[in-house]
This record gives structure tokens, C-alpha cells and sequence, in this order.
């Protein structure tokens, strides 16, 4: 094994590492051959070709990930002790483009790959559970007339994700970033024949434009005030994103301010005055840092730009599993580490990213508790799971928020696969899309479903963070560190950077909101996930009535079932899925339950000096600059005792069970009856989460509707401003003009020839003619001038350049240049014949006076002028402001002395 | 040949004259196989022209190079010149080229 890595290292140099190239475009590759010639291919070549190249792919990860783990092994046992600098491998393609920063650097912009082990734990779930899912979808998707359009889209994606994992550079990212933006959209619409999809994938679109703006925002600072793009070059220089930056107010001087100044009357407008034109300040660093999360929180749907996620189910079941849980809503995650080094130094960007985190976590799990559908439960569960990954980087926990970002991928993607399973075997008898999915039609679906149901279970309880399986470890490590961490920031004093002397950090009360808020959201997703695993697998089938040797009627397939809840329907059994769909849910159902122990640390609880946590190991050189900043640390991390960490576990834990339990003793042993009793009497609360506290609502009020007033007013200026006036003149204009030159167009060839001909005869005749001319050079201030003819075939020219009447020689010859002088105040006429081969002759005069003031006097006001007395007496200096200064002579002995 | 000596004014003025003939047919006939012809007497004046001012180069090969090359574009103009024509003559049975407005409006 040594021996192969020993191979494929000097194979592949680390600053050319040509496998991401081949992680990278394969997926591509199969895009393109399924996009263009999928629908001629067949069914079954376009998923041998999209599964293949994804295959191909996640091979390539997976040896990129052993070299990577292969090189850190030989880096670390060289220099024990240390903590080595992050493993790198670079692949180059070419230099794309030169931006220009500050003080006229130039900033190459590369389109460069690498891979560290960050980004290689990334590409391994990216393409792993993308190899899962494409197979999941081999069966899914069979029989749609889209088949070879879906491989394609989520061929594309996988690309898309790649290039913004691999990015070596913010601009690969946000490439890659835009790309899978894209692939959402074309996903999410997959099925536009529907309007209501094909809104959804627009509104998911939109609402991320919002938050790439941050993106390019921060992108267009850091190219200012660092200079580069590239993310090893941004964390060394990142000193100088400790300057001050000021902010507000962003004018220097506006004439209403100045004068609600003077209105000391009214003491109203001098207080705004002061609120308005007070500055505000922040290190460039906090802007940053904002600027990027306003990205992250738009990608992955955190307060308050999560609206399009719910939406997003609308896409078909593999791609909510794959995109809209799994890989693309984690980028935002994946950002917030890559530029660790950068949040790092803002330990108010922190606050906020783990505030929103925590807030979203604890949000979208109370609208998740009465929701119906089942993926819309899955969804506002996937951004509560977002909330806790930001909650983790946020407090400074970048590997254990990163830890999240895997486990979740496990549990959440087999979750997702399992209700598509479930929707899968509903659609035997209902096939309308909402019906399929409510929990009102489910139920008992344990005894028909087996293998659905115990990989589901399995997830159910990883979310839920039951002791020992995947989301236990990660989720509550990150409490943990939420409550333990400390951020502190070196803030410099004055303009040099790194003259530091205070320290600024969180307040006190931070960590221990942060921690109570993130248990309250665990309770919470113990609870409605429990609610969502009772009401698909147990109690009765409330789908339709069971009925052996159910046929259906001729109109066969879709013969009206409605599937409104409670309506009588008769139908199959439902059946368990294919084998293609149901490996997969086993796969990642195993994993939900071991992953966890990729990064076991609770255990130290258990088994005193523990320590066994490879994915934290791994990762930590890649977070190593974010932690201090030179000597200073800047994460600082409370080393608990063992009561404490105990404390934190039993914490965890007692969540989880609370959780659970609860959702068991209402849904499982009083068949849902205390929630209802509940939601009687508290109907108000209840209207507010199943209407998801109107959100959606207020923002097609509020933001949309002033979008909508301004096109309309933009159209009536269109319409009749625009079209009306402007475009009725130009084209009045047009219709005149055209009127009178129609009058040319007779039709007859030999009427336009006969304009050719006179035309050309006119070009001869002035060719045949000779032209003097010539332009005049000349500097009033010297006196000299100078004329030179213009030239032409066959010319001769002679000069009377003194003026005094008679030519200068009698023939004619090649001289085209005078020059002469002129006294002040003297005039002079030189003339110029010219005499062509013909013999035809042509005469000119040029009139030449020098004024006694030169024109070209500098203006006043602009230059120093020095002027010297002609006697060698006083000299003058006038400055440019009028001032003028008279200057002694210098004395004869100052002059002996020289 | 003393009659033409070395000067290229003859050989200019009959290449002037055999332009003149050929713009002056182009212009007061209406049959699209004598302008074609005229066409054709143009071309050929502009070689004439072009030979004859070589000869006051005697040292270069500039114009009787591009005497060649206008014999090349001739050939081709009278080809795409003569489909026109006969194309014309199938739709409208006609070879005159006043008859040809159907674009005039």
C-alpha cells in the first residue's frame, strides 16, 4: 500500500497535481454527453454514463484524500511536536484575468484548483453521495420523459460543486458557486410544466442573487485591501484587514445636512443631524467577513433568506436529497472555513454568524413541528441543521461545524431518499404531488417498507442526536464548543497594522445564549423528527383502503385519485422499492449510525484520556492560521474539566431523549391526540407555525410589492415616455428622410450607373485639378514658423516665403517645407504654387502676423511665474494663488564669492 | 517601333477611349448581354491602362501582375454576371434590365 502512494506521489507532483483534472472533468464530460446526446442514447446509457463519470470521479477523491492523509503522515512523523503547515496540491490551468487594486497593482486572476483536507473531505462526500444518489435516481426517475435532462443537470451539478470545492482562488468559488446556483434552479424546475415549480426554482434563484452580491462585495474589498483572490495569499496577508474602516456616513458634505446644522431652533433636526453624520467605524476585516456571510446565508438559507428552500421541494426527491440537504446549501459552511482566517478576525462577524446559526436552528424547528408535508418537514429540518453547522463555525469550532457538515450529509440525504422511497410507493395509487407527501394520507408504512423504514429510523435518530450515532458526536460538540468558546481579536492602535494593544471579544453573556438557545433547537428536532417517523411508519395506513388483488380501471394510471385526505380510495399494497433505491438508504443509514465515530471526543467522558478524533486531526492545519493571529490566539477555548464536559453531554443527551420521548408518548401511545388538544387551545400559536409566521407573506408584500410599483412605473415611462416621445421622433425622422430618398431608388440599372459614373468622373476631375494647400506650425513666443504642403501624385512646388512677391526660384520643385522668423507686431504673406503633372497650376496665400503679447500666456492662477527684470534687478514670483513675491537682488559680494 | 516609342501615352489614350465605349454602352443599352459585354470592355481598358503605366516601371512587374489578377476576377464576375442573366430570362422571358423592378418598391 506504502509502496503504491509511494508511486502515485512522484506520479503526481504536489504543485501539479493533474488528478483534478480528472475529478473535475468528468463529471463535466458526462454532463455534456448526456445534455447533447442523451435523448438519441438511451435510458440506459445515460445512467451508465452519469453514474460512471461521477464513479470516476469519486475514485479520484478518494486517492487524492489517501495521498493527502499519505503526505500528513510523512510531514508529521518528520517533524513531531509541530503542527504542520496544511497538505496542498495544486493543479494550474492558465491565467485568465489581471484586475487592478489599490496603487496600481495588478491582481492575477488564476483558474486554479487544490486540494487540502479540507476541500478533500468535501469532495468525498460531494462525490460520494453523489455516486449514491445518481444510482438512487437510476430507479427514481425511471420512465420520465426527462431522464437523460435530469443525468445531465445533475452531472453539471456535481461539476458546479466541485470547481467550488476545489477553488483555489474566491473567483473559482464564486464560479463554482454561480454553477450550482444554476443546477438548483434547473433542478428545482425540473418539472416546469407546472407553474408553481417553475416559480420555485425562480424564487430560489433570486433569492441567492441577494446574497451573491455580498459575495462580490467582499470579493471587490479584498482585491482593495489585500490585493489577491487567492485563499493561502489572502490568510498571510490578512494584517491588513485590520484597518479601520469608516463607513458612515458615506458623503462628506450634503447641503440639507449643513443646514439642519444651523437650525438650532428646532432641536429635532440638529439631533438627526448629529445621528446621521456620526461616524461609524469597523475593521475592514468585519465588513468582510459580513459581506461574504450575506453570501453563505443566502446559499445555505439562513435568516432571513431561507425562503427558497421550502420552495425548493418542488424539484424531484434525489435532488432535495443531494442538493437541497447534502452538498450545495453546506457551501455556505464550506466559505465560512475556507476564509476562516479572515472571520477569524471579527469576532462581531462571528457573533453574528453564530447568532443567525442559532436563531435559523431554533426557527425553522418550530415551523417543522406542524408541518404536513413531509419533505417541507425535511427542508425547514435541513435549515435548522444549517443553523447549528453556522452556530459551530461561528464560535470559532470550524472542524466541528465542518464534522456537522458530513454527518448531516449522511443522515439528511438518506432521510430525503427515504421519503422519496416512501413517495415512490405512494405513488402506486395517489400521484398527485402534495397528496403523495402528507403526513394525513401516511402511516404504517413499517410493516410494507422494511428496508425504507430502518434506514430511516437509523437517521431519525442520528438527527435526533441519540447517544453514540453520527449526529450525536458532531451536534453536540458543537454545543459544546458554543458554551466553552472564547473570541478574542487583537485591534490595532493607530494606522500601522500589527501595533496592537486592546483586545476586543465577546460579551460575557454570549457563549451561554448561544449554548441554551442550540439545546432548546435540539429538543425541538428530537421532537419533530420523532412526529415525522411515528406518522409515515406507524399507526394505521391512512392512504387508502387496502384491497388484495387490487386492479386498477382502464383509465389505468391516473384515474382522478384526488388522494384529498379522508377521501375513500381503494388501492395495492404499498410495496418496498427497488434494490437501486433501497442500497443507497442502507449505505448512508449505516453511516448515519457509525460516522460519528470518525470524531468520537465525548467519549472522553466515558473512558478517561480518550483521545481518538481523526477527522478533527486531519483537519486542524488547515485551521491552524485562523486560531492565533502571529503569537496572540485569538480562539480561545475554555479547557473544560470533566464535570463540565460531562455536564454538556448529559445536556445533549437528556435533549435528544426529552425529545424523542416526548414525540413517542403524543404520537405513538396517545395517537397524536395531546397535540391537538393543544393546538385547540392555544390556536393562535399553532396558526402561527403552520403558517410559518407569514414570512413568505410579508416578503411579497414588502419587498416585492415596491419592486413590483417601481417596474410599473418603469413600464408607464417605457411605454409612453420612451416608446412614445423619443421613439415617435427618431422614427418621424426615419419616415421623412426615407420619403425623400425613395425618390432615388428608381429600379433602373442604368440610373444608378449613371450616378456611379458621374461620381467617378467627379473624383477624376478634382484628381486632375491641382490643390494648394498646406498647414501652418508656429510659436508666437519665438517667432518661428513653418508651412508644409500637402503632398500629391506628380506635384511641384516654389515658395515666395520672404514675402516680398516674387517666387523664390522660377521652377518648380520638390521643397515642401518653409521655415521662417518673425520680429513682434511684423505680418507676412507667403504663397505656395503648385503645379501637377498636367501642367495646371494653383495658388494659395497664408497670412502670417506675430502679436506683440503672446496668446499662450499661462493662465493666472495656475503656475509659479518667475519673472527677471531685464536690468538684472528684482526678481518676481507670482504664485498660484495671485500672491506675488519680490526677491532682493543678490549682492555683488554673493556674486564675487560664486 | 517608332511610332509608339517608349511613352505610354498612346496605349493610355486608346485604353480611355475603349472605357468610354464601354460606360457609354452600359448606359444606353438595355439588353443585360450587351452591358455584360460592356462591362467586360471596361475591365479590359483598366488592363490596358494598367500594362501601359508599367512600362514607365520598366524594373517592376506591379502592373502587369495586377492585369492578371483583374483577368481572374473578370472571369469570375462574368460567370456569377451570365447565371444572373439566364436565371433573369427564365422568370421573366425577358433581357432587359429595366424589367428587372421587382425590388423597386
Amino acid at each position: 500500500m506504502d509502496a503504491l502512494l509511494h508511486r502515485l506521489e512522484v506520479l503526481l507532483p504536489a504543485d501539479e497535481f493533474t488528478l483534478l483534472a480528472v475529478i473535475l472533468l468528468m463529471p463535466l464530460l458526462g454532463a455534456f454527453v448526456n445534455g447533447v446526446f442523451g435523448r438519441r442514447l438511451g435510458d440506459q446509457a445515460v445512467s451508465l454514463m452519469g453514474l460512471a463519470s461521477i464513479a470516476i470521479s469519486f475514485a479520484g477523491s478518494v486517492v487524492a484524500f489517501a495521498l493527502l492523509a499519505f503526505a500528513a503522515n510523512a510531514a508529521g512523523s518528520g517533524e513531531s511536536g509541530h503542527a504542520a503547515a496544511a497538505t496542498t496540491f495544486v493543479w494550474r490551468g492558465w491565467e485568465w484575468l489581471t484586475l487592478s487594486a489599490r496603487a496600481g497593482y495588478s491582481v492575477p486572476v488564476e483558474v486554479a484548483f487544490s486540494i487540502d483536507p479540507l476541500s478533500a473531505a468535501m469532495a468525498l462526500v460531494v462525490t460520494g453521495v453523489g455516486l449514491l444518489i445518481h444510482l438512487y435516481s437510476t430507479k427514481y426517475m425511471e420512465g420520465d420523459p426527462g431522464y437523460y435532462r435530469f443525468f445531465s443537470y445533475l452531472n453539471l451539478f456535481i461539476f458546479s460543486m466541485l470547481v467550488l470545492v476545489l477553488g483555489k482562488n474566491l473567483v473559482m468559488v464564486f464560479i463554482g458557486w454561480e454553477g450550482v446556483g444554476l443546477c438548483s434552479y434547473l433542478l428545482i424546475g425540473f418539472w416546469f410544466e407546472d407553474g408553481a415549480n417553475a416559480a420555485a426554482g425562480k424564487k430560489a434563484f433570486i433569492t441567492n442573487r441577494v446574497g451573491d452580491f455580498g459575495l462580490i462585495v467582499a470579493m471587490a474589498m479584498l482585491v482593495y485591501y489585500v490585493g489577491s483572490l487567492d485563499f493561502g495569499t489572502i490568510a498571510a496577508n490578512r494584517s491588513l484587514l485590520l484597518q479601520d474602516l469608516s463607513y458612515w456616513p458615506p458623503w462628506n458634505r450634503l447641503p440639507l445636512l449643513d443646514w439642519m446644522q444651523t437650525q438650532s431652533d428646532w432641536s429635532v433636526l440638529s439631533t438627526v443631524h448629529g445621528w446621521v453624520t456620526t461616524p461609524w467605524h469597523a475593521s475592514v476585516a468585519t465588513i468582510v467577513a459580513l459581506a461574504l456571510f450575506l453570501g453563505c446565508v443566502g446559499k445555505s438559507a439562513q435568516i432571513p433568506l431561507y425562503v427558497w428552500l421550502p420552495d425548493a421541494m418542488a424539484g424531484p426527491t434525489p435532488v432535495s436529497a443531494l442538493i437541497h440537504a447534502a452538498t450545495m446549501v453546506t457551501a455556505g459552511v464550506y466559505l465560512v472555513c475556507r476564509m476562516a482566517p479572515v472571520f477569524a478576525l471579527s469576532p462581531f462577524a462571528m457573533f453574528v454568524v453564530a447568532f443567525v446559526g442559532v436563531s435559523t436552528a431554533v426557527f425553522a424547528a418550530s415551523i417543522a413541528l406542524v408541518q404536513n408535508d413531509i419533505k417541507k418537514v425535511l427542508a425547514y429540518s435541513t435549515i435548522s441543521q444549517l443553523g447549528f453547522m453556522f452556530l459551530g463555525v461561528g464560535v470559532g469550532a470550524f472542524a466541528a461545524g465542518f464534522f456537522h457538515v458530513v454527518t448531516h450529509a449522511f443522515f439528511k440525504a438518506c432521510l430525503f431518499l427515504g421519503a422519496g422511497s416512501v413517495i415512490h410507493a405512494m405513488h402506486a395509487r395517489i400521484h398527485a404531488t402534495d397528496a403523495a407527501q402528507d403526513l394525513r394520507n401516511l402511516g404504517g408504512l413499517r410493516r410494507f417498507m422494511p428496508h425504507t423504514h430502518w434506514t430511516f429510523l437509523a437517521s431519525v435518530l442520528a438527527i435526533a442526536g441519540f447517544p453514540l450515532t453520527a449526529g450525536f458526536f458532531s451536534k453536540d460538540e458543537i454545543l459544546y464548543r458554543a458554551w466553552t468558546s472564547h473570541l478574542a481579536v487583537p485591534v490595532p492602535d493607530g494606522k500601522i497594522p500589527g501595533t496592537t494593544v486592546t483586545m476586543t471579544g465577546w460579551p460575557a453573556w454570549g457563549p451561554s445564549v448561544l449554548f441554551w438557545l442550540g439545546v432548546a433547537a435540539a429538543v425541538l428536532t428530537a421532537f419533530y423528527m420523532g412526529r415525522l417517523y411515528l406518522g409515515i411508519f406507524w399507526g394505521e395506513f391512512r392512504g387508502w383502503r387496502i384491497v388484495r388483488r387490487f386492479r386498477p380501471r382502464a383509465a389505468g394510471h391516473h384515474d382522478g385519485a384526488s388522494g384529498a385526505p379522508g377521501a375513500p380510495l381503494e388501492g395495492p399494497m404499498p410495496r418496498e422499492s427497488p434494490l437501486a433505491m433501497t442500497v443507497p438508504l442502507m449505505v448512508l443509514g449505516a453511516l448515519a449510525l457509525v460516522g460519528g465515530f470518525l470524531n468520537p471526543h465525548q467519549l472522553a467522558v466515558l473512558i478517561p484520556g480518550f483521545h481518538f478524533a481523526p477527522v478533527d486531526d486531519f483537519l486542524a492545519p488547515v485551521f491552524a492560521t485562523a486560531q492565533s493571529f502571529g503569537e496572540v490566539a485569538i480562539i480561545t477555548h475554555t479547557e473544560a474539566g470533566s464535570v463540565l464536559a460531562a455536564l454538556a453531554v448529559g445536556i445533549s443527551v437528556v435533549a435528544a431523549l426529552a425529545g424523542l420521548g416526548i414525540a413517542y408518548f403524543i404520537y405513538a401511545m396517545r395517537g397524536g391526540t395531546p397535540a391537538r388538544e393543544l393546538a385547540e387551545r392555544v390556536p393562535w400559536l399553532h396558526r402561527i407555525l403552520l403558517n410559518r409566521y407569514w414570512i413568505d407573506e410579508v416578503y411579497q408584500e414588502v419587498p416585492i410589492g415596491t419592486v413590483d410599483t417601481l417596474a410599473s412605473a418603469a413600464v408607464w415611462v417605457d411605454r409612453w415616455l420612451v416608446d412614445g416621445v423619443i421613439a415617435g421622433i427618431s422614427s418621424g425622422v426615419v419616415r421623412v428622410a426615407g420619403t425623400v430618398l425613395r425618390l432615388f431608388q428608381t429600379g433602373r440599372v442604368q440610373v444608378y450607373a449613371t450616378a456611379m459614373v458621374i461620381g467617378v468622373a467627379g473624383v477624376g476631375w478634382f484628381f486632375a485639378l491641382p490643390h494648394a494647400a498646406a498647414r501652418a506650425f508656429g510659436d508666437d513666443d519665438t517667432g518661428r514658423y513653418s508651412l508644409t504642403a500637402a503632398p500629391g501624385l506628380g506635384y511641384g512646388y516654389r515658395w515666395d516665403a520672404d514675402g516680398d512677391g516674387a517666387w523664390d526660384s522660377d521652377g518648380f520643385g520638390q521643397v515642401r517645407d518653409v521655415r521662417f522668423t518673425l520680429e513682434r507686431e511684423r505680418s507676412r504673406t507667403v504663397r505656395l504654387e503648385v503645379e501637377n503633372a498636367f501642367g495646371l497650376r494653383s495658388m494659395r496665400r497664408f497670412e502670417f502676423t506675430r502679436p506683440k503679447v503672446s496668446r499662450a500666456r499661462p493662465a493666472a492662477g495656475r503656475n509659479t511665474v518667475i519673472e527677471i527684470d531685464e536690468a538684472g534687478g528684482a526678481r518676481t514670483v507670482t504664485l498660484p494663488d495671485g500672491r506675488k513675491i519680490e526677491l532682493e537682488a543678490p549682492s555683488p559680494a554673493e556674486e564675487g564669492a560664486r | 517601333m517608332i511610332v509608339f516609342g517608349d511613352a505610354a501615352e498612346h496605349f493610355v489614350l486608346v485604353a480611355a477611349a475603349l472605357f468610354t465605349i464601354g460606360a457609354v454602352g452600359f448606359l444606353v443599352r438595355r439588353n443585360v448581354l450587351v452591358q455584360l459585354m460592356s462591362i467586360e470592355l471596361m475591365l479590359n481598358a483598366a488592363n490596358l491602362a494598367l500594362v501601359s503605366y508599367n512600362r514607365l516601371h520598366a524594373t517592376e512587374m506591379t502592373g502587369h501582375v495586377f492585369a492578371f489578377f483583374v483577368i481572374a476576377v473578370a472571369a469570375a464576375e462574368a460567370s456569377v454576371g451570365l447565371a444572373i442573366a439566364l436565371t433573369f430570362y427564365r422568370l421573366r422571358s425577358s433581357v432587359y434590365s429595366d424589367e428587372a423592378d421587382t425590388l423597386r418598391h
